[in-house]
């Protein structure tokens, strides 16, 4: 009796050795191929990184500097006034206000007009909305060339050729892509919301502006980044439209800059990075809807 | 049947009015246009004197007379057909990367993501510069390896490679979206998948790639259609010329050069029904080819 | 305060669903009506019409004797309580309640004394500068009751008010809906799963089925007089209990089992000529008793069942028996001790059942009148 007890207490002892081997083993492992992932991301981050230190450092290197051969990793001097040589020797700031003003008003329409579409086709029932809806996404497959050069066409009729409203007005006639991911959004906020809304004596421009809009800020603040990110960017609207120099945006004056610096690469690096702070910036501070809107593509698709 | 004005139906006009912007937009600036657009490109229309009608000539000069069409499309179909492969299979292999426990994964991710939100032409000049020959960064680094770096955007042959390089730093935007479709991967999967001996690569090979498929599907019906109209960054980099020797003379780009500088607007119509219809087929193809290889759980929203 | 009456009302969806038909109810003042059925049977649709968040395909809707088809939600002078509350999250307790005011242009002050009397009466007073995020469930439908009372509206809705709530708060909630109606005297409709809600709150109550009345009345009539089977299976737990059998000889004989009818039933069963057809007889469990000792087991009315399930629910046991092949449970007190397997003597209170008619389900009634509906 008492040898098959100690047998089987023998057997058991090991099967629990061998099921700690196991464990422990899967937790190396583990260990290891996280310590490898962690290695390959650090790596990779470096890599990401370095043309924006790059630019950075080219940009407060003297020319001569930029010049030499190897090529210099962190600049001698930092030579800071050529960031305020690059702001003089073309009109930025002229470039920044206008570029200011039109991408303000293209947030303003985008962040309104669309998600006052996107309550339409969310929130109220009207005969044929899917049929449209199903339009307004097809239209994003349209290329944007092939309505382009028609589109020059009509501003030019109504003489808006070297004005803003070329960059500004279609802002507030809505895009597919916003009203799509506000449309996304609506649809989380339960039909019972919008329906007791009624009963309480509510129209839906009333629902609208007291229950869509502050309902929906999240999903709004990504379409002001968005927009805002896409107004900012923006070089193909100015260079068709803009013919005064005077009206440029900083897209424009950088690629007019371009021209005139030839391979100052230090001024025209710390031009771009003037150009790009606000984006970095805002990236850093608002990260969480720029991820939002994405999570909202892949939601949707 | 009541005909007068019910509420249901006043209720309906609301709606209408909801996507009254879009409406007008969609005529103003999407159909009217296209329409316009498909009938001028049977007319040689020069914007300021001349419509005639011209039948079939555009399109037949395009397919027979016009050696730039041809190397534009040829150009283009390069680029798409390197850099859509690569960003996309970069992206999932990110992603997957990304979506380990890793200490400090919060902050990878965004260090990924921002080159993503980065465009324009600051980072058309950043890239110039990067790829400089004799003191941009990468030829420098190269050179660490003892690989004598290509003259990059002075040589034909190595332009378009550029930009697909240019492209890939930031594929961190197709990231996000594999990666938040990644995580919504229910982990019983995963666990149900261990249970059945599944070894870390068969996992992702069989549960992660089939869960996002909807999602590399929709990166891919975009990506093609955006691809196909790349343009800034061939402009910028090019001066607006398309050199050297017409290796940055893309499709858009030449379209924009008949357009606005020629003023052959018919002819440039022709082509951007020429793109439309390239896009049309290839997105048709995509979504008749889905169902054979993406895998969509439950039923659509 | 107010009547409200609807006649022939019909629900299509999409020209294929029929969600309601011919619905007819005449509500008196300051009533409480509460609809009952399965789901799907179409009780939200109805309330829905009522308040005008879905159109009504046929038919028409008064309100004081106003139609009210074509008129839009917000001009009916209803409130409605929904199953999820409702609740607007972005703004607190005192907006919530103040909104409708707001829009209807109330001045402030009388939107101040108004919502701070509303939440008095719901002990609200603490709770009025938070954000629905965070209130419990219980307060989350005081609020959306506040919202509803604010108003004065004519009519008063409530789609499953309660049924998000845990057992016991919704047993209070449910105590304090009833004495709110009793102060406020508003005419209600109120819509439920649950029976006990229905039975204990209604002044009458309406059983619907596939998007057909069943049957309208005072709970203690809906329960004691069930117009058919479905009525009878539907309202009542347990649920009543359903052989099917036929009348022989002054006797109802379900497979082998002979039960005395009493003469006046047996009457109008004669009568009506329902001998010897197929007929389906209903008893509620608690009208079949336990007997105990054996003296009265000669008598034919006595039922040797073999128990198969005896279950303790607190002051009743249930027990589980089979009749000839058809399922069987009595509801006995629950001191006396039965256990599973154990032979027991049942009998059943004949004056208690109902027989029905077994291919209508409709019920027998003792004279043949009209049937009285509405
Ligand atoms: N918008 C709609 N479109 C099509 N059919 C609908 C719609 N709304 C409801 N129905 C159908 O109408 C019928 C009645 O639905 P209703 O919501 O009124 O049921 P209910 O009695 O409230 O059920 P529950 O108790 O589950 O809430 C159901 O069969 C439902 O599927
Ligand atoms: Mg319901």
């Amino acid at each position: 009796m008492e040898e098959v007890e100690v047998a089987a207490k023998k057997r058991d002892e090991e099967r629990v050795a061998s099921a700690h081997a196991y464990f422990d083993n899967i937790h190396t492992k583990r260990k290891l191929l996280s310590l490898v992932n962690f290695i390959l991301l650090a790596a990779g981050s470096l890599l990401i990184l370095s043309p924006i230190w790059w630019m950075i450092s080219t940009s407060l290197k003297s020319m001569a500097e930029v010049m030499t051969y190897p090529p210099t990793f962190y600049p001698r001097e930092w030579n800071w006034d050529n960031y305020i040589k690059t702001w003089k020797a073309a009109p930025f700031d002229t470039y920044a206000i206008n570029t200011i003003t039109i991408t303000m008003l293209v947030v303003i329409g985008s962040v309104l007009v669309n998600s006052f579409i996107a309550y339409g086709f969310a929130k109220v029932p009207f005969k044929g909305r899917g049929i449209l809806f199903a339009i307004v996404l097809s239209t994003m497959m349209i290329p944007g060339f092939v309505t382009l050069i028609p589109q020059y066409v009509l501003f030019s009729k109504l003489q808006w050729i070297n004005t803003y409203f070329p960059l500004v007005v279609p802002a507030f006639f809505g895009s597919a892509f916003f009203i799509f991911l506000l449309r996304q959004f609506y649809m989380t906020i339960p039909n019972e919301l919008i329906e007791a809304a009624k009963i309480e004596g509510a129209s839906h421009f009333r629902i609208w502006w007291t229950i869509g809009l502050p309902l929906t800020k999240p999903a709004l603040a990504t379409v002001a980044i968005f927009s805002f990110n896409g107004a900012w960017n923006d070089f193909l609207g100015p260079l068709l439209y803009l013919n005064d120099e005077s009206l440029y945006t900083l897209q424009l004056g950088l690629q007019v800059f371009k021209g005139e610096m030839n391979t100052q690469w230090n001024y025209l690096m710390a031009g771009s990075l003037l150009v790009l702070l606000p984006v970095i910036i805002l990236f850093f501070f608002f990260q969480k809807y720029f991820i939002q809107g994405i999570n909202l593509q892949s939601g949707g698709k | 049947m009541r005909k007068k004005l019910n509420y249901k139906r006043m209720e309906g006009l609301q709606g209408y009015v909801f996507i009254l912007p879009w409406i007008v937009g969609f005529i103003a600036f999407t159909a009217g246009p296209l329409i316009f657009s498909f009938a001028a490109s049977f007319t040689n229309y020069n914007i300021t004197s001349q419509m005639d009608f011209v039948g079939f000539d555009n399109y037949e000069n395009l397919f027979t007379a016009d050696n730039l069409f041809w190397t534009s499309l040829y150009n283009t179909l390069y680029y798409v057909l390197f850099s859509i492969p690569l960003t996309t299979a970069g992206a999932i292999f990110l992603s997957a990367l990304l979506n380990q426990d890793v200490p400090g994964i919060r902050f990878f991710r965004t260090i990924y993501y921002l080159p993503a939100v980065l465009s324009g032409v600051g980072v058309y000049l950043l890239w110039m510069q990067l790829l400089d020959p004799g003191t941009g960064l990468v030829n420098t680094a190269l050179g660490w390896f003892g690989i004598p770096g290509p003259n990059w955007l002075f040589d034909p042959d190595w332009t378009k490679p550029a930009l697909i390089f240019m492209k890939l730093w930031s594929v961190g935007g197709g990231m996000l979206l594999y990666l938040a479709s990644m995580q919504g991967v229910s982990k019983s999967l995963y666990e149900a998948a261990k249970i059945d001996g599944a070894s870390s690569w068969q996992q992702f090979r069989f549960i992660t790639i089939p869960m996002i498929t909807p999602v590399i599907f929709f990166d891919i019906v975009t990506s093609l259609i955006g691809g196909f109209q790349i343009f800034q960054e061939a402009y910028v980099m090019s001066n607006g010329e398309g050199g050297p020797v017409n290796s940055m003379l893309f499709y858009n780009l030449y379209m924009w050069k008949k357009a606005f500088e020629s003023f052959d607007m018919g002819y440039a119509m022709a082509m951007s029904w020429i793109l439309f219809i390239i896009v049309f087929i290839i997105t048709i193809i995509n979504l008749k080819l889905a169902p054979r290889w993406v895998h969509y759980e439950g039923e659509e929203r | 305060m107010s009547k409200i009456v609807l006649k022939n009302v019909y629900k299509h969806f999409d020209k294929k669903v029929t969600a309601v038909s011919d619905f007819n109810l005449s509500v008196e003042d300051g009533e409480f009506i509460v609809l009952v059925g399965p789901s799907g049977c179409g009780k939200s649709t109805v309330l829905r019409m009522i308040a005008g968040l879905e159109e009504i395909s046929s038919g028409e809707f008064y309100i004081d004797g106003k139609l009210m088809n074509d008129i839009p939600p917000k001009n009916r002078d209803i409130a409605m309580v929904f199953q999820n509350y409702a609740l607007y999250p972005h703004m607190t307790v005192f907006d919530n309640m103040a909104f409708g005011l707001k829009i209807r242009k109330f001045k402030k002050d009388e939107i101040k004394k108004r919502v701070e009397e509303a939440a008095e009466l719901l002990g609200l007073e603490e709770l009025l500068h938070r954000k629905p995020k965070a209130l419990s469930g219980g307060q989350r439908q005081r609020v959306a009751l506040g919202r509803s009372i604010v108003r004065d509206a004519k009519l008063f809705l409530m789609d499953e008010p309660l049924s998000n709530l845990d057992a016991k708060l919704r047993f209070q909630m449910r105590a304090e809906i009833a004495k709110l109606h009793q102060r406020l005297k508003t005419t209600s409709i109120y819509v439920t799963h649950d029976q006990t809600e229905a039975m204990t709150m209604a002044s009458r109550i309406i059983i619907m089925k596939d998007g057909v009345i069943q049957q309208i009345g005072a709970p203690k009539d809906v329960y004691d007089n069930p117009e058919n089977t479905f009525v009878g299976g539907f309202i009542g737990s347990p649920s009543m209990n359903f052989f099917d059998g036929r009348i022989v000889d002054g006797q109802f004989v379900v497979e082998d089992v002979r039960i005395n009818v009493p003469e006046e039933k047996m009457e109008y069963l004669r009568e009506q000529g329902f001998v010897g057809k197929e007929l389906t007889m209903g008893i509620r469990p608690e009208h079949i008793h336990l007997l105990r000792g054996g003296e009265e087991a000669g008598q034919t009315n006595s039922i040797l069942s073999k128990i198969i399930v005896s279950e303790l629910t607190g002051a009743h046991t249930l027990l589980y028996s089979m009749l000839g092949t058809q399922e069987m449970i009595a509801e006995v007190e629950s001191r006396t001790n039965v256990s599973p397997g154990e032979d027991v003597y049942l009998t059943f209170d004949m004056n208690c059942v109902h027989f029905f008619d077994k291919e209508a389900g409709i019920r027998i009634r003792p004279e043949k009148s009209e049937v009285l509906v509405g």
